[in-house]
């Protein structure tokens, strides 16, 4: 798996840390109704840094993921974006800000077509009164032409159905869309779950030229070894608390998986 | 790896259809959702024409174009609903319930007929209104929501005019607006009005923010409202939609009509999801057509004519329509065509 994957090693990079992380978490704790799930977590991602987030199931990882997205608003603890504070309402105030998150399952609405998925949430429309006209020209172009730049040769039109792209495919689209808009943060979710070796090696170039753009990336993988060819720094969650953040090259992916499984273990999972 | 034993449907990804652009001609015509419901509305008509001397007469015509229009009405909100994911069966009840409304303020009790009529719509908006409320913010089904309001306008239907005909014989300028005779043609307002609705709402969900988001909130609503689409907004707009229609289309046909009784708009709720279905529409929402409802409005009202015209007892219809729509439904099933997207 690592040869395969070799073209994706970024560790060339050094990320700079002494400027303003474009996201953080300080103190965040979250609960689903009664129930905590996360607990005091305090995190930061700099620009240009991939931040990797691993852990048993039930750590908390996508709770996080979510907190971080706008979709889950924490009970506790502040959150700053570029060095403001600030306290997203949903999703789409997150998006605006520059957030962009690509979720395993919800990258993509099979009952659109590639365009209108593109700029689903955002948009190119005319006002005309109360009306939003979409510029369906207009955002087929700009469409068709992150695409192009993608790679992406088997799209032969941005009126294509997403249905005919594979899972990589998909999050590779996804990915591009975030760049598109401006990003300044991206956030993860198992991009490269249930992906062959060749499309998670084209997910993981994706992350890294998001990286080499100046993006910060918070990223949730469970495949270890496809988490430390990208990773700067690895975070160790467990049962939504941080127990350990990791430089890149402190661990290998044997130690990283044995930590996860006997932390997991001590707690009689 | 083992060959698959029966292919893949064709709604399904295959690596054959990436890299070969043509396809089936088909295909091709099922990826127009109102050519195959259209398609069948003609055999319809055909078929009818060929069997009564009548069904080009101007009563036949009459009939036919004011039945279809009134049901398709209710079934453009029904249709938004639908492809945003819910469904609503109180808009029958809301059918008799808003133009009740509407007679009592004005006939009754002499209001200005365009003030009560306002009154009316607005009750119509406030009926989608609340199933909209109830289902998004306690999170049940619309189905058993809906089906309360039912229970609630049916009952308030009974209580409102208790087994009476509400008749209108003075002429009147609203009621000439929604049910009166286009010049000397054998058409009334309703056709008119649905022209309008219809062609409103083909823009609406295909050229509007609105409508894309109608669409992506019935498609894959997590995914839509990670994109940061308000989908419970959508939602309960659409109820109101909803709502508006069914009650306007029942004032419609009180215009028509010129009275009505709590019975008015019986089996309306099935009528409009029936022509959405054949229409194209998804049950499971994210896809659907305007156009296509319509045309699925008119195959109803054709065939409940048609065979009256040709000596078969009136209520029978429903029967008909009743195997017909199962049909459309495996067929469409068969095909695939709920994997259709919007282009």
């Amino acid at each position: 798996m690592s040869a395969a994957l070799s073209g994706t090693d970024v560790s060339a990079n050094v990320v700079d840390r002494s400027g303003e992380p474009v996201f953080e978490l300080h103190d965040v704790s979250h609960c689903y109704g009664r129930n905590p799930v996360i607990f005091g977590v305090s995190l930061a991602v700099w620009p240009g840094e991939v931040v990797a987030l691993v852990g048993d199931n039930g750590a908390g990882k996508s709770t996080l993921l979510k907190i971080f997205a706008g979709y889950l608003q924490p009970t506790a603890g502040t959150l700053r974006f570029l060095g403001r504070d600030v306290r997203f309402r949903g999703p789409s105030e997150a998006r605006a800000a520059g957030i962009e998150a690509v979720y395993q399952d919800l990258a993509m609405i099979d009952q659109l077509s590639l365009w209108r998925n593109f700029f689903l949430g955002k948009e190119r429309v005319r006002r005309i009164g109360p009306l939003r006209l979409l510029e369906r020209e207009q955002m087929r172009r700009e469409a068709t032409g992150a695409l192009a730049e993608l790679g992406l040769t088997r799209i032969r039109s941005a009126d294509e159905a997403v249905a005919t792209l594979s899972g990589g495919e998909r999050q590779s689209v996804a990915i591009t869309r975030a760049m598109h808009f401006g990003a300044k943060l991206l956030l993860l979710d198992e991009p490269t779950a249930a992906l062959s070796v060749r499309e998670t090696r084209n997910v993981l170039t994706s992350i890294s030229r998001a990286r080499g753009l100046g993006l910060g990336i918070l990223y949730i993988d469970h495949n270890m070894g496809h988490v430390l060819p990208v990773a700067d720094r690895i975070v160790l969650l467990e049962l939504g608390r941080v127990v350990r953040v990791m430089e890149r090259g402190e661990v290998g992916v044997e130690e990283l998986k044995d930590l996860i499984d006997t932390r997991g273990d001590q707690f009689g999972k | 790896m083992v060959a698959p034993i029966e292919p893949p449907p064709l709604a399904s990804v295959s690596p054959m259809r990436r890299t070969a652009p043509q396809r089936s001609w088909l295909h091709a015509m099922l990826d127009v959702p109102e050519l195959p419901p259209g398609l069948g509305l003609l055999a319809v008509v055909l078929f009818f024409s060929l069997q009564t001397n009548h069904f080009w007469s101007p009563q036949t015509m009459t009939a036919i174009s004011t039945i279809s229009s009134t049901i398709a009405i209710v079934a453009v909100g029904v249709t938004m609903l639908m492809i945003s994911g819910e469904f609503d069966l109180s808009v029958g009840q809301n059918f008799a319930f808003t133009p009740i409304i509407w007679a009592i303020l004005f006939v009754s009790n002499g209001l200005n007929e365009w003030l009560s009529l306002i009154v009316a719509l607005v009750c119509a908006v406030c009926v989608g209104v609340v199933n909209g409320l109830v289902t998004t913010m306690f999170g049940i089904p619309s189905f058993i929501a809906t089906l309360g309001m039912f229970f609630v306008l049916e009952g308030l239907n009974n209580l409102l005019i208790s087994g009476h005909q509400l008749i209108m014989f003075e002429p009147s300028s609203a009621m000439a607006a929604l049910g009166g005779r286009i010049g000397h043609s054998p058409f009334y307002m309703p056709l008119f009005w649905m022209a309008v609705i219809a062609t409103g709402f083909w823009f609406v969900l295909t050229r509007l923010r609105y409508g894309n988001w109608t669409l992506a909130t019935g498609g894959q609503r997590g995914a839509a409202k990670a994109m940061g689409v308000p989908t419970e907004r959508i939602k309960r707009l659409n109820f109101a939609l909803s709502g508006l229609f069914g009650g306007l289309a029942g004032c419609m046909q009180f215009a028509y009509i010129r009275g009505v009784t709590q019975g008015q708009g019986q089996n309306y709720e099935l009528l409009a999801i029936t022509a959405a279905v054949l229409g194209g529409t998804s049950l499971f929402g994210g896809s659907g057509t305007i156009w296509g409802s319509v045309i699925g409005a008119f195959l109803l009202a054709t065939i409940q004519i048609g065979l009256v015209l040709i000596g078969v007892p009136g209520s029978f219809y429903v029967t008909f329509i009743g195997v017909m729509l199962v049909i459309v439904v495996i067929a469409n099933v068969r095909l695939g065509r709920f994997g259709r997207f919007q282009r």
